[in-house]
């Protein structure tokens, strides 16, 4: 099964009540997610959510399977020089052209014990928004941290 | 758990098209070829699970209101630079996120 767009699979829009703000997602905006994400494998479709209280960051919560929400920022934010190449399977797996637009996001932790943010640019999360279909990226020789600090304070 | 002997050259077949070749055989590791349809992702099993343990680490990020201003104390000093190199796939990155009603 290679990537397939997103298909239809609630009727009325879908209310989510967040932390950061109520929000109506309708079927257009899920992100498949076809292996799920490592971890929260059940999780399948996902949806991209903005808001004034997240700043620059964006929160990535799943709307099929249990709840998973995942506060992610564009990589080039934290690293302006931050670049990965896709291989020909994950642009098959993406339904990606070579030349197309691809979102890339990178996942933030916030610890518990010290409160410090760092962001994992080694598995990057990749969506294609004409196919509205997204993956982790896993590579095994990146030469980005699976912890890089969020500059801060 | 299955468990096969395989000299060099010789595979194995998992469900649909999936096959693990041994390659070569040294004194403390054997080279694996593994042939996969492009929708079966395979990964070292230490990547994978480094991987998922941050995930379940960062799924708790959001777990209560006070995280998130605690996150937003953390201003980000990098800028996007507009002159860094294009996305492999081009740039800059697409907008597509839900905006809160």
């Amino acid at each position: 099964m290679t990537a397939i767009p997103a298909e239809p699979v609630m009727n009325a829009p879908l209310r989510l009540d967040t932390e950061f703000g109520v929000f109506e997602v309708g079927s257009e905006e899920s992100i498949s997610f076809p292996s799920g994400v490592p971890g929260f494998e059940a999780c399948r479709r996902f949806v991209l959510l903005s808001s004034p209280e997240l700043g620059v960051f964006q929160c990535l919560r799943s709307i099929e399977g249990p709840v998973a929400s995942f506060v992610v920022v564009d990589p080039r934010r934290v690293l302006p020089t931050y670049r990965t190449v896709l291989s020909g399977a994950d642009l098959v797996r993406l339904g990606a052209s070579p030349d197309g637009a691809l979102l890339w996001l990178a996942i933030v932790t916030l610890e518990d014990a010290t409160g410090q943010a760092h962001v994992n640019l080694r598995a990057p999360i990749v969506i294609n928004p004409q196919m509205m279909v997204g993956y982790q990226l896993m590579p095994s020789n990146s030469l980005y941290p699976l912890r890089h600090p969020l500059s801060g304070e | 758990m299955l468990v096969f002997t395989r000299k060099r050259d010789e595979a194995v077949v998992i469900g649909d098209g999936v096959e693990v070749r041994v390659l070569r055989i040294g004194r403390d590791s054997i080279r694996l070829g593994v042939t996969a349809p492009t929708s079966v992702p395979v990964h070292r099993l230490e990547v994978y699970e480094q991987i998922r343990a941050e995930n379940h680490l960062a799924a708790a990020t959001l777990r209560s209101p006070d995280r998130l201003s605690q996150l937003r104390k953390h201003t980000i000093k990098a800028a996007v630079d507009p002159h860094a190199p294009a996305e492999p796939q081009g740039s800059p990155a697409p907008q597509r996120s839900v905006k809160p009603l």
